[in-house]
């Protein structure tokens, strides 16, 4: 259940033009907050949602990937993955959607190209992982991170069918999940990108595991998916900002995992409703509304 | 042999071919010369994080002849990521006791703005790593830099070849931009300071976590055109627990016991890459950006408080660095 003033708080912050600004003092519309916004907005502010809609559908780029926020270039960015899960439900966007994810299936990161895999693998040694193991970057032309990694595969797991030119789809989503299981650290969790850097084992992050873990959790079988669940179980209750804990809670409900004292420590927070990044207050609604964020994100459980 | 008229048009076609080709490697990759005719850099002792820093920053800065009155100050610390024991970040003690002394100065308003590089969760490090508890008991504004609004800037530098980048409103209104980096060794670029800081208002919500374009572009050419398009007014540098060997986050701890002051974030640079041990005309960006940005040989610097001395072991660092050491 959200707390009602988190939702109006929410819904008072959207902008004339439909988007949600990335801090609440901005007028700038964002994209990754405009998604978590329409996302975690219940039935009941329905025409709230539908201007967001709206907005994201008019953002999109001619070559089908959306940018990072109005006004910005139309090269498009890791976003696309977003605003495909947040429109799913919506008929009169699915050729906008199919646009998008099709833009996504050509979008690569840098380490995918045979000239970067050779590098790679001869030049330069220092941050260890398989190049052949790729997935997809922030922003193109740059190499697969995590984040950009398993909001993709959320995303082209949504599609039903591979038909209408999606029959790479699959192959792409299975390489994407390799490489998170490539990148992961050492003692479990997910860091920004690789696990080992310089022959040292990098810090896991709390936020970039729980979006891997939902990005993997149909192959709970794999003992680096049981690390890092267990790494982040270690880790959340003492989790000092809402934005990991409500991944976090996000996480493991879509592994089964218990959140009700999550979901109490969450609602501890003070002045939630005064959060500075919409993002983390529409989060900590989707997380408040797990039972229901779950299906919204795209999980299947 | 006499020449044709055809051997003279394909001589200077060949001609024209080869300067056209070959000129852009000899011109100057920046459009301003930016530097002062003099600097002035102090080096200050302090041995550790307590409340005399406030005193120490205070007596240092009067050396400067700062004017921040009624202007709005940027405090650009390090903020990079947490990791208990390490010194990855430019302390808030430091920061704090720079708030204080501008709002001294009657600056109309301070307020401190980063981007880190590594975490998405901004929050989750300015409480880990003591900023949150620091900044509201000063009433300390903090600004996102990887989320605030963004204003399209072309580059006043073409070291990296890209046109513009999309920077933040704070930085580019700030009158007063304060460079706080902490004194560190880098594995990508011999050394991350004053000028190396600027990466981090490079907005993550539009390049990423990492600002991976950066890397992809260079690192020392991204330096480069970031400072050639926001000017580093001055710099307060954290060495007081400094880092060496594989930074700048796995690295280990360093006593240095030094702040640096500069109000040349090249002199900065320079003098902070001496008492680490290294020559600084070794570091590509130092040594760059004293053609245009600012002042890195001594004999251009006013040297107040201590003098730079060589340090009886200088800092570790990763093998393809070792190159930088001054001996």
């Amino acid at each position: 259940m959200i707390p009602s003033d988190l939702s109006a708080e929410l819904i008072r912050r959207q902008l004339p033009c439909g988007g949600w600004s990335a801090l609440a003092a901005s007028a700038q519309a964002a994209l990754e907050p405009t998604c978590y916004s329409v996302l975690a907005l219940g039935s009941q502010a329905t025409d709230v949602r539908d201007r967001g809609y709206s907005f994201l559908v008019h953002a999109q780029n001619p070559n089908g990937s959306w940018p990072a926020f109005a006004g910005d270039d139309h090269d498009g960015s890791w976003v696309t993955s977003l605003v495909a899960i947040a429109l799913r439900d919506i008929v009169p966007s699915i050729p906008a959607r199919l646009k998008g994810l099709h833009w996504l299936l050509s979008s690569a990161g840098k380490e995918g190209n045979w000239l970067w895999k050779w590098k790679f693998r001869t030049a330069d040694r220092h941050v260890r992982f398989d190049p052949d193991k790729f997935g997809w970057p922030w922003f193109p032309d740059t190499v697969s991170w995590v984040v950009p990694t398993a909001f993709a595969a959320l995303a082209l797991n949504q599609l039903p069918c591979s038909c209408g030119g999606f029959d790479l789809a699959q192959s792409r989503v299975d390489r994407g999940v390799q490489m998170l299981i490539d990148r992961a650290c050492p003692g479990g969790g997910w860091n920004a990108g690789n696990g080992v850097v310089y022959g040292a084992a990098v810090a896991p992050h709390p936020d970039d595991t729980a979006i891997a873990l939902l990005a993997l959790c149909d192959r709970q079988q794999e003992p680096v998916v049981q690390a890092s669940l267990n790494y982040l179980e270690r880790t959340a209750p003492a989790l000092t900002a809402p934005w990991s804990l409500a991944w976090a809670i996000l996480a493991f409900a879509a592994h089964g995992r218990p959140t009700a004292l999550l979901r109490g420590s969450l609602l501890t927070f003070p002045d939630l409703s005064y959060l500075e990044d919409t993002s983390t207050l529409a989060l900590v609604c989707l997380a408040l509304d797990h039972e229901h964020a779950s299906t919204k994100l795209g999980v299947t459980i | 042999m006499s020449l044709t008229r055809r051997d003279l048009l394909i001589g200077s076609a060949a001609l024209v071919g080869g300067a056209s080709v070959s000129t852009p490697f000899f011109l100057p990759k920046y459009h301003f010369d930016q530097r002062p005719k003099r600097s002035r850099v102090a080096v200050l002792h302090a041995d550790q994080y307590c409340q005399k820093l406030s005193q120490i920053l205070w007596e240092g800065l009067r050396v400067f002849s700062i004017n921040v009155r009624g202007k709005k100050v940027v405090l650009k610390p390090n903020l990079v990521d947490y990791l208990p024991g390490s010194a990855i970040n430019t302390h808030p003690m430091l920061v704090v006791a720079a708030a204080e002394a501008f709002r001294r100065l009657e600056a109309k308003s301070v307020v401190v703005a980063e981007g880190p590089g590594h975490q998405r969760d901004t929050q989750l490090v300015l409480s880990r790593s003591g900023y949150q508890e620091s900044l509201r008991g000063e009433k300390l504004r903090f600004i996102d830099l990887n989320r605030d609004e963004l204003i399209r800037t072309p580059l006043r530098a073409s070291y990296t070849g890209m046109k513009e980048l999309w920077l933040p409103r704070t930085v580019l209104e700030a009158d007063f931009l304060v460079s706080m980096p902490k004194i560190k060794t880098h594995h990508w670029s011999g050394v991350t300071l004053a000028m190396k800081n600027m990466f981090g208002i490079v907005p993550g919500a539009r390049y990423g976590w990492p600002k991976n374009i950066l890397h992809w572009k260079g690192i020392e050419e991204s330096i480069l055109d970031l400072c050639a398009t926001v000017s580093v007014h001055f710099v307060i540098a954290d060495g007081i627990i400094a880092m060496e060997g594989n930074g700048p986050l796995n690295g280990a701890p360093r006593l240095l016991e030094r702040i640096v002051l500069a109000d040349d974030p090249v002199a900065a640079d320079a003098t902070c890459a001496r008492l680490m041990g290294f020559d600084p005309g070794r570091i590509a960006h130092i040594r760059e950006g004293a053609c245009f940005l600012g002042n890195a040989v001594p004999e251009l610097i006013d040297q107040v408080g201590e003098t730079v001395r060589p340090l009886a072991t200088p800092f570790r660092e990763v093998p393809e660095f070792v190159k930088l050491y001054a001996f």
